[in-house]
């Protein structure tokens, strides 16, 4: 019974140690670079959907992820900064990702395989880059990163976004705030001017005699003539806009003298907001799947145009009709998760679909939204059919919609890093 | 089996002392579908400002989702979502949010 009993320990004993490494051999493995909406979506729903047959590797810098998205509701006050963070701990223990915290630094297509910063090399059978942004350099004359504390972007979630709240804060009485505004396209079409909004209403309690001054190098942008009618209404006189009939597009600035330039004349502002043009995060031109600075995608796939082992998701593509957003990249997540399965265990892949509804706070319970959904043709992602809040809604709807994006919020992180 | 009588099979199942316990619906497809649903409507049943839709009965699933496709429910994101769902994924959707498990 002795000799039996050990026997059947020592087989189980054998069985535990070399399973793991055998399964670590043979899995198909996917490497994920980036972390958020995308990221974050694609690998637990690749963990979660796989039951264990695909290596999911996730490469993300860090520990905890800072949303981008709601953090205008932080400089507004409706938000605790904390609550904003995000950590990874979820999607190691329960679904099984193998998250690195690690910068990945090169992609060499050819031997299937990522270099971080580390100096690790990560082969690959299928790659995902959700890197988010990066921006252009020279794109507003005067401003680099080396500048960003002078003039801080805030379009990148984390240290950024407290800096500005700190700066807003720290605004004398009566003082400008300027924001230069980015060119088409960009992250969140609507962003800047959620961001105005909540300047406004900050600055409408604690420094009702402050200015506001958007400098635009467009001619219109996303919800306009929602988010003006309730400036007129919640911040009559505060917000100035400047487009390019004015001189919008031809500004620079002077972050060493808090100067903004528009058109040859001098502004002196008192913090500025510079949100510069924006191209795919860098990672995605070092592996050489960009054009014109965004990744070209397969529409039914979320598949790179020039390399059919890497998929992009996110702001980082050309992704056609729709917009660069949180709820965009998690949408595609999803159809992409669904194709790589497809390719590497043989599970029934369905048809694309794509949707998308991007939230914005004017002031407090005033909510307006729009959205669309979208599907693949042959040509690109293609907006099927959408919607948008109505100018002179009442009270509360505007409050519904208001709440409801606090609901899509918890929704959309859960739906990143499990609940 | 057509795509209108699948529904009509799945829609009779769901109601009292029929076969509730087997929905016709197509669950895999269903669950595919649901990403869709979970950007905003938490899979674990979480409600914070939106409700939650998990185990909810086939019967009052597909009858909201036809009211929203109709146009008779208000709610533009439902709206949008309905319009592009057949009958048929319908079914799978509620087949598969009724029976959903943690």
């Amino acid at each position: 019974m002795i000799a039996l009993n050990r026997r059947l320990f020592i087989g189980t004993l054998t069985a535990t140690l070399t399973a793991p490494m055998v399964i670590a051999r043979t899995r198909p493995r996917v490497v994920i670079i980036g972390g958020g909406a995308g990221g974050a979506t694609i690998a637990r729903y690749l963990a979660k959907d796989s039951k264990g047959a695909l290596d999911v590797v996730l490469v993300e810098p860090t520990r905890t992820y800072y949303t981008c998205f709601f953090s205008n509701l932080f400089l507004g006050g409706f938000r605790e900064y904390k609550s904003l963070g995000h950590g990874y701990g979820t999607l190691a223990a329960e679904y099984g990702v193998n998250v690195v915290h690690d910068f990945a630094t090169g992609v060499d297509r050819d031997a299937k395989a990522v270099t971080l910063a580390s100096g690790v090399v990560m082969p690959y059978d299928r790659l995902v880059l959700s890197p988010g942004i990066d921006f252009v350099e020279g794109s507003v004359p005067g401003w680099s990163l080396a500048a960003q504390n002078a003039m801080p972007h805030a379009y990148k979630g984390g240290s950024q976004t407290q800096l500005l709240k700190a700066q807003l804060a720290a605004m004398p009485e009566g003082g400008t705030f300027a924001m230069v505004a980015p060119p088409n396209p960009y992250r969140c079409p609507p962003g800047p001017y959620e961001r105005i909004s909540m300047v406004a209403h900050y600055l409408k309690s604690h420094n009702p005699t402050a200015k506001i001054l958007i400098l635009d190098p467009k001619e219109g942008y996303s919800k306009q003539a929602l988010f003006e009618e309730g400036w007129d209404r919640h911040y009559p006189g505060m917000i100035t806009r400047i487009g390019p009939d004015m001189g919008g597009n031809m500004l620079k600035v002077r972050p060493d003298a808090m100067e903004v330039v528009v058109d040859g004349e001098v502004e002196k502002v008192d913090v500025c907001n510079v949100i510069p043009a924006q191209r795919a995060g860098n990672i995605a031109s070092l592996a050489d799947v960009t054009e014109g600075g965004w990744a070209p995608v397969q529409a039914d796939s979320m598949l790179s145009k020039t390399d059919t082992n890497i998929y992009v998701l996110g702001d980082a593509t050309n992704q056609a009709d729709m917009p660069k957003s949180a709820f965009s990249a998690n949408s595609q997540a999803k159809v992409a998760a669904n194709h790589i399965r497809g390719a590497l265990t043989g599970s029934k892949v369905f048809p694309a679909r794509y949707s998308n509804t991007c939230w914005s706070l004017i002031a407090p319970d005033d909510g307006v939204k729009v959205g669309a959904s979208y599907a693949p043709t042959p040509e690109k992602i293609a907006s099927v059919q959408g919607f948008i809040s109505q100018r002179g809604e009442d009270d509360a709807l505007r409050k519904a919609t208001y709440e409801e994006s606090l609901g899509w919020y918890a929704g959309i992180t859960a739906d990143m890093f499990g609940a | 089996m057509g795509r209108g009588a699948r529904f009509l099979l799945s829609v009779l199942a769901a109601l009292p002392g029929g076969a509730a316990a087997q929905p016709l619906g197509d669950a895999e497809y269903g669950e595919y579908l649901s990403a869709e649903c979970t950007t905003c409507h938490q899979r674990d049943g979480s409600f914070d400002g939106i409700p939650s839709i998990t185990r909810w009965p086939t019967k009052e699933f597909t009858a909201a989702m036809l009211a929203y496709r109709a146009k008779q429910r208000p709610h533009p994101v439902m709206q949008m979502v309905a319009a592009r769902l057949s009958d048929e994924e319908i079914a799978a959707l509620a087949a598969y949010y009724a029976t959903i498990e943690n």
